[in-house]
């Protein structure tokens, strides 16, 4: 069992990551339910983690994982703002729909 | 470069007091006029009379000679190298003033009667110590800068005068078509005063003309010179830009006198023979205003003779004989020019005021066809009228004959024989229309009251509707004062008028003498020696003065023969009718020069301005600012319609985006 | 190489499954088999910690939360997605185009393999055993040597960021709200300045 046997191209995770972070944009602007919506940012933030990560197993480097434990650490605090202002609106609209919360309409 | 100023340099205050006497008038008496009420007339007689008494007193320091330095000079200030102003008082600004403050004092006190009982008597006064003021700063200034500042107040001056009855229509539109030409004039002495800054790097007389040699090639000499002139010609009244003149006699009679004969319209005079120097180092100069001003002079008197208004034929004989002036100083027989300027100023003053003492004792009646056999009425009107016209037709023993013949005989020692033989045709001409008016109007039966339309009136020849209107008014008016009133003038009125008389005969025999006259001793440190043609003249001066008086005699005895025989003046009224009706189109309309200008300028500026005015303003412009308001209206509202206020919207924008970069960098990457 | 895909596989299908699930329970729970396959992934990369805190602060806190916040608004109300969709039509476009660029990535990223590090060897011998001890790329110890000694500042601001965070919520959250703070209510629009097709001067 040679080590190029289980070797993994490096281009595979990154291919990875991208469809992770594609599938995460396509959930915010296709569904309209803004806790799914948080949730689909939190798939492109995992996504980014994983190059990150990725590329720190790449070139040796301990900054990569740094970063993705930073990365992380803004998530939380995203998911809690953006679950607050969740439940801020809904306590007005009484229902979260995001299409229906248009006030900036120009 | 050290200034060196033409007089001697130093301290004269009594310059600044010359100078400033009349500006002091003139706000005093715009100021205070309603309060002087009929003390404004004698107030400014008395400032110029102070001038005038100012500069006489001056006359050795103004004539006083060393080391070719003529005359007296006071600085002002100096702005920049090369920009010091001061004033110069020399033998020919000596001249000028004497004449501008004299004359100026009697046209004073002559308009004190002419004037009296004018709504704005006071106003009259300050707008003529204005002009004062404007003429003296022009004469006295010692550099081209304050001669154009003095060249613009002129005209400025002049304006107010002439449209000093501004309730006239047509006095506001000729006071504005003098005003007009007088800057279009203005600009080609800004022109050449540019020029002469760039090459000299000075401003004053004595540094230009110390240097022209050096500074100037030929041919920018040539190009000063023209621009010089064109201020000269509008000034002075020259082909082609003399048309203001007759119908700036809608001024007050003494305005005419002053302004429009004596002085004003003979700066272009004064400027030439200030300029000396250069029109010298300039023979194409030399031709193109002797040229110029024959030309002037022949027109002028052809036009005379088409006249029926006494002031217009007056106005065209002043055009005339500035050309015979422009005429002298451009051949460069100056001393000739500035003697004729000096006797015409009187003699033509004289003419002037003794018309106004006719027009203002008719009731403002001005054509000569309704006047005639006023002899007997205004016996001194007369002889002050006949005085004038003898000194103007260059009779023997009255002013102009010597200056006339110094002028003719001038040209032809200069070597312009051509010009000579034009010269001598305008005398004989103006000898014709100048008597003519004199039979016309003194001489014959009165024909104040009769029907206007049985001596022609009925097409006014000469001016506009407005003054036909106003002829037919102040016919009406007639009526209620008692038909064909006439009265002996005030003695107010003919006191200056009876002073100027003996001027008028005796001050052309200043010339008597030839090359040692007074005249010519006194110019002779001046003007430069008359070029080495000077005796060449191939006849004798004697002969060319017989010749003259041969051509004015003729002139004469045909005036008489037409006007002046016992049945000419017995059928005068149907006559006059008759050669009403006959007058060539072309002399009635003065040429067509108004209709050319009119056709030419006129029309197709106004024809610009309906253009601007209808299409470039509101389509282009105000279109255009609209046009930007509504994009931006639009633009907002197209950048408004991205603002969807949909969470989902945005993001979709930032994918969009994004995407674009990530392509745009897979694509650069791919290059490589 | 299998486990990588076997791997790869199941994240992409739990992604799929939290993107396209009727309920937002069912997302969660996708998202967190999602997290789940993730923290194995990070594991194959050397990254210990990571996985760790990937089960322990994503699955443990961010989930929860979010599970609390969908018990919270979900009793008795109706479902979100009932609204008319107001998407503007750019929607495919851009998602063509989004995918464009996914594929874009990956085609590069195939295409041009990075010559200092061709590939990522999991599961070689002797691997874990290595990674726990200090000194070693990936290890616990390693990780935190680097936190707390070379990016001790973005740790520090990590911290304070977090604090930030708490304050909002509580601000946004709480029972009495500020009245300041209270948002503009919907209807009050503005009268536009200037209307279309209107001149503006005359």
């Amino acid at each position: 069992m040679t080590p190029s046997a289980f070797a993994v191209p490096i281009e595979n995770y990154i291919g990875l990551s991208a469809v992770i972070f594609f599938l995460g944009v396509t959930g915010v602007i296709v569904r309209r339910n803004p806790l799914i919506m948080l949730m689909s940012i939190e798939l492109m933030f995992n996504a980014a983690n994983l190059a990150l990560i990725t590329f720190a197993k790449a070139w040796v480097n301990a900054a990569g994982h740094i970063f993705a434990f930073l990365v992380i650490t803004v998530a939380a605090a995203e998911a809690a703002i953006g679950l607050a202002i969740v439940v801020v609106v809904f306590r007005r609209a009484a229902h979260v729909d995001v299409d229906e919360i248009a006030t900036l309409h120009g | 470069m050290t200034h060196t100023p033409l007089g001697i340099e130093g301290s004269y205050p009594l310059l600044y007091l010359i100078w400033l006497l009349p500006l002091a008038g003139a706000v005093i008496l715009w100021t205070f006029g309603p309060q002087l009420r009929s003390l404004g007339g004698p107030v400014g007689a008395a400032l110029v009379g102070t001038a005038f008494v100012a500069a006489l007193v001056s006359w050795n320091d103004a004539t006083q000679i060393s080391d070719k330095l003529g005359g007296a000079h006071a600085p002002m200030v100096s702005w920049l190298p090369g920009f010091a102003f001061g004033l110069l008082f020399d033998r020919l600004a000596l001249v000028w003033t004497l004449i501008i403050t004299g004359v100026g004092f009697l046209i004073h006190v002559y308009s004190i009667g002419y004037m009296s009982g004018d709504r704005a008597f006071a106003r009259f006064f300050a707008f003529l110590n204005f002009f004062v003021f404007a003429m003296l700063t022009l004469v006295l200034s010692d550099n081209f800068v304050g001669l154009l500042i003095g060249w613009g107040l002129v005209g400025l001056a002049s304006y107010f005068l002439i449209g000093f009855w501004f309730e006239r229509p047509s006095a506001v539109a000729a006071a504005r078509k003098a005003f007009v030409i007088n800057v279009l004039g203005d600009v080609g002495i800004l022109f050449a005063v540019i020029v002469i800054v760039t090459k000299v790097g000075s401003i004053g007389y004595g540094d230009v003309f110390g240097n022209a040699a050096q500074a100037f090639t030929s041919g920018e000499l040539f190009v000063v010179c023209l621009a010089l002139f064109v201020g000269c010609a509008a000034k002075s009244a020259q082909v082609p830009l003399h048309t203001w003149l007759p119908d700036a006699m809608e001024g007050p009679t003494p305005v005419s006198a002053l302004i429009h004969a004596a002085t004003m319209v003979t700066a272009g005079v004064y400027l030439i023979a200030r300029c000396a120097p250069l029109w010298t180092a300039s023979a194409e100069a030399r031709e193109l205003v002797g040229v110029i001003g024959a030309l002037t002079a022949i027109a002028g008197a052809v036009l005379g003779i088409a006249q029926w208004d006494i002031k217009r034929i007056l106005a065209y004989s002043t055009m005339s004989q500035i050309g015979y002036m422009i005429m002298a100083v451009g051949v460069g027989a100056f001393s000739a020019g500035v003697l004729h300027f000096l006797t015409h100023a009187f003699f033509k003053a004289e003419l002037f005021l003794g018309a106004g003492i006719i027009i203002h004792n008719l009731a403002d009646e001005q054509d000569v066809r309704r006047m005639g056999g006023l002899r007997k009425q205004m016996p001194f009107a007369f002889i002050a009228m006949l005085v004038g016209v003898l000194a103007i037709c260059g009779i023997p023993g009255f002013s102009g004959y010597f200056s006339k013949d110094a002028i003719l005989y001038g040209t032809l020692q200069h070597g312009h024989p051509i010009l000579y033989a034009v010269g001598v045709i305008t005398a004989g001409i103006t000898a014709y229309y100048m008597f003519r008016l004199l039979f016309v109007t003194f001489f014959g039966q009165f024909r104040g009251n009769v029907d206007a339309s049985d001596l022609g009136i009925r097409h006014p020849d000469s001016g506009t509707p407005g003054q036909a209107a106003r002829l037919a008014h102040e016919a009406e008016e007639r009526e209620h004062h008692g038909s064909g009133h006439a009265h002996a003038p005030a003695w107010i009125m003919s006191a200056p008028v009876a002073v100027l008389i003996p001027f008028s005969i005796g001050i052309g025999w200043l010339a008597i003498g030839g090359e040692n006259s007074p005249w010519q001793t006194f110019f002779a440190p001046v003007f430069p020696a008359a070029p080495a043609t000077a005796d060449v003249a191939p006849i004798p001066e004697l002969l060319s003065g017989v010749i003259v008086l041969v051509v004015v005699a003729a002139g004469i005895a045909l005036a008489y023969l037409r006007y002046g025989t016992k049945a000419a003046l017995g059928a005068s009224v149907a006559r006059l009718r008759a050669e009403t009706m006959k007058m060539p189109p072309v002399l009635v309309n003065r040429y067509y020069f108004d209709a050319a200008i009119d056709a030419l300028f006129v029309k197709p500026a106004a024809a610009a301005g309906r253009f601007f005015g209808s299409f470039v303003d509101p389509v282009v412009i105000d279109g255009g600012v609209r046009e930007v308001a509504h994009s931006a209206t639009w633009l907002g509202h197209l950048f408004r319609s991205f603002q969807t206020g949909l969470v989902r919207g945005y993001a979709l924008y930032l994918v969009f985006g994004v995407a674009c970069f990530v392509v745009y960098y897979a694509v650069i990457g791919a290059g490589k | 190489m299998i486990a990588f895909w076997v791997l790869a596989l199941a994240l992409i299908a739990s992604g799929v499954f939290t993107i396209t699930a009727s309920k937002p329970v069912y997302s969660v729970v996708g998202l967190l088999g999602n997290f789940v396959v993730l923290a194995i992934l990070y594991l194959t990369l050397q990254a210990e910690f990571l996985a760790v805190i990937q089960i322990v602060v994503y699955s443990g806190a961010i989930l929860v939360l979010f599970l609390f916040v969908i018990a919270l608004l979900s009793s008795g109300v109706k479902p979100f997605d009932e609204g008319t969709n107001r998407l503007p039509r750019v929607l495919i476009p851009a998602l063509v185009l989004g995918g464009i660029a996914l594929v874009t990535i990956v085609f590069s990223a195939v295409r041009s393999p990075s010559p200092a590090q061709p590939s990522i060897t999991a599961g070689s011998p002797g691997a874990l055993g290595q990674t726990g001890e200090a000194g070693v790329f990936g290890s616990v110890a390693n990780f935190g040597q680097t936190l707390f000694t070379t990016n001790l500042l973005p740790f520090e601001v990590t911290a304070l960021l977090l604090m930030v965070a708490v304050i909002g919520v509580v601000l946004l959250a709480g029972d009495d709200v500020p009245s300041r703070l209270q948002v503009r209510e919907r209807g009050t629009e503005r009268e536009p300045i200037v209307k279309s097709g209107e001149p503006l001067t005359r």
